[in-house]
């Protein structure tokens, strides 16, 4: 007993070791990465606040870039309300007399703008952090778009910050199709450059071209339908003889996001409770 | 030696908000990666217990954890680290009782010294660090470009940081 006692206190900081690997093991290795306690995360009170703080400061420096985008982004909304006002028009001369339904399709999404705080590339599971949360309606698994395209899916929330996880981050698979088709492939990172990614699964009897825009296909409640993705680059040799892997350009620039909404369906409850209704016998 | 813990302490506090801040966001050639919060790791007083020893490194790499979403894998690799500085210091300097300062730096080890801990050591956490993140995701090459890319990038500001320390130490005193 007394051995025993002089061994244990002599091997007091190896035990100490011991515990302290099997944590951070037990932090790193558990299976499922969505999820984390949050104030082990970046969207904890402490961190959020002092990324608050540095990026009062940074946001400035990537105001040239953002701004070209926007510019950009606004020349095709304009043409587009151009378009679309040309096209009203002639159905408004059509169908005088008649009642134009109404389509209730676009009330269907809502928008939280948030601003992003803390962002990463480097990692091969990088993750963002907003400074919108809970009480501001921030939800688990809502979409996350910029002006430019997808950007991610909420991860955890807290009062006033959430983390996302950033399409650049190899757990999250978003599915997309190529514009103008209906068939359906799955978005994801390959950890190499923050400006490209994959598309997997893609039906081999899909059609598709250089230069086509990939688009989301609205089988999730998190995107809406249409959200623009990327282009086609490249079509990837792989193994699997039934499936087309397609490198894909992004829209969206991570390494200068600033802005950014988060999507709220309104049918998301809806669905939600409609697909878990399994029927009893 | 307490004002040189405060000191310490106070340095450590800044390296977490500049790693956080700042270094967390560069990719360097888009493969070496800088960790300059090691430096506490490596300054820490050599006649320091090993049981305050992990427990600083453990706390430090768990608090750059929490910042960049890393979940674990800066915590382990300092508790690894910090169990293997001792015997890596030994393999430069064995006479503990020729050391001028408990503080290991350029000025107590010398340079030769202090270089080559210093490398062993980043590279040490350099390797476990992309070994654990990127198993799965990056090619071997990647990793070997990526471990070794960092471990420069990493020794030479953490030698900068050193030698601007120790600058204001001797202006000070």
């Amino acid at each position: 007993m007394h051995n025993l006692l002089s061994f244990l206190i002599k091997a007091r900081p190896w035990i100490l070791f011991t515990i302290y690997v099997v944590a951070s093991s037990f932090l790193l290795f558990r299976n499922n990465p969505y999820q984390h306690w949050l104030y082990l995360t970046s969207a904890n009170a402490i961190s959020a606040g002092t990324y608050r703080a540095a990026n009062y400061v940074t946001s400035y420096f990537n105001l040239r870039s953002i701004n070209e985008d926007l510019q950009s982004r606004n020349t095709e909304l304009e043409l587009e309300i151009l378009r679309l006002k040309d096209k009203v028009k002639g159905y408004m001369d059509k169908e005088y007399a008649e009642t134009v339904p109404v389509d209730t399709a676009f009330s269907r999404y809502d928008f939280i703008l948030a601003h992003v705080i803390n962002n990463s590339v480097i990692h091969a599971h990088n993750y963002i952090t907003i400074d919108k949360g809970e009480l501001d309606g921030v939800r688990p698994d809502m979409g996350v778009i910029d002006q430019n395209g997808i950007v991610g899916k909420v991860n955890i929330v807290g009062p006033h910050s959430a983390r996302i996880i950033s399409l650049l981050n190899n757990n999250l698979r978003i599915s997309c199709k190529v514009r103008g088709s209906e068939q359906v492939g799955s978005l994801v990172w390959d950890g190499k450059d923050t400006s490209t990614a994959l598309l997997e699964e893609l039906p081999r009897h899909a059609k598709f071209a250089i230069g086509d825009t990939i688009v989301t296909s609205g089988y999730s409640t998190a995107f809406p339908e249409g959200v623009p993705v990327g282009v086609v680059i490249a079509e990837k040799k792989y193994y699997d003889e039934n499936f087309y892997t397609l490198s894909i350009k992004l829209f969206t620039d991570f390494t200068t996001l600033s802005t950014v909404r988060v999507v709220v369906d309104d049918m998301a409850s809806e669905l939600a409770a409609i697909e878990n209704d399994t029927p009893t016998e | 030696m307490t004002k040189a813990a405060i000191y310490l302490f106070i340095t450590t506090i800044f390296l977490i908000a500049a790693q956080v801040i700042v270094f967390n966001h560069v990719c360097l050639f888009g493969v070496a990666v800088p960790f300059i919060f090691l430096y506490t790791i490596l300054r820490l007083p050599v006649n320091l217990s090993l049981e305050w020893t992990f427990t600083i490194s453990f706390a430090l790499g768990l608090t750059i954890d929490i910042f960049s979403d890393t979940q674990g894998m800066c915590a382990l690799a300092c508790t690894m680290l910090a169990a293997l500085r001792r015997p890596v210091l030994r393999l430069y300097f064995s006479r503990d009782d020729e050391l001028t300062d408990a503080y290991p730096s350029i000025s107590s080890l010398g340079f030769d010294v202090y270089f080559k801990y210093t490398v062993t050591l980043t590279l040490i956490f350099c390797a476990l660090i992309f070994i654990i993140e990127s198993l799965d995701v990056y090619t071997f090459g990647t990793i070997i470009l990526r471990i070794g890319a960092s471990t420069v990038l990493t020794v030479a500001l953490l030698l900068g940081i050193d030698c601007l320390l120790h600058r204001n130490n001797e202006t000070r005193t």
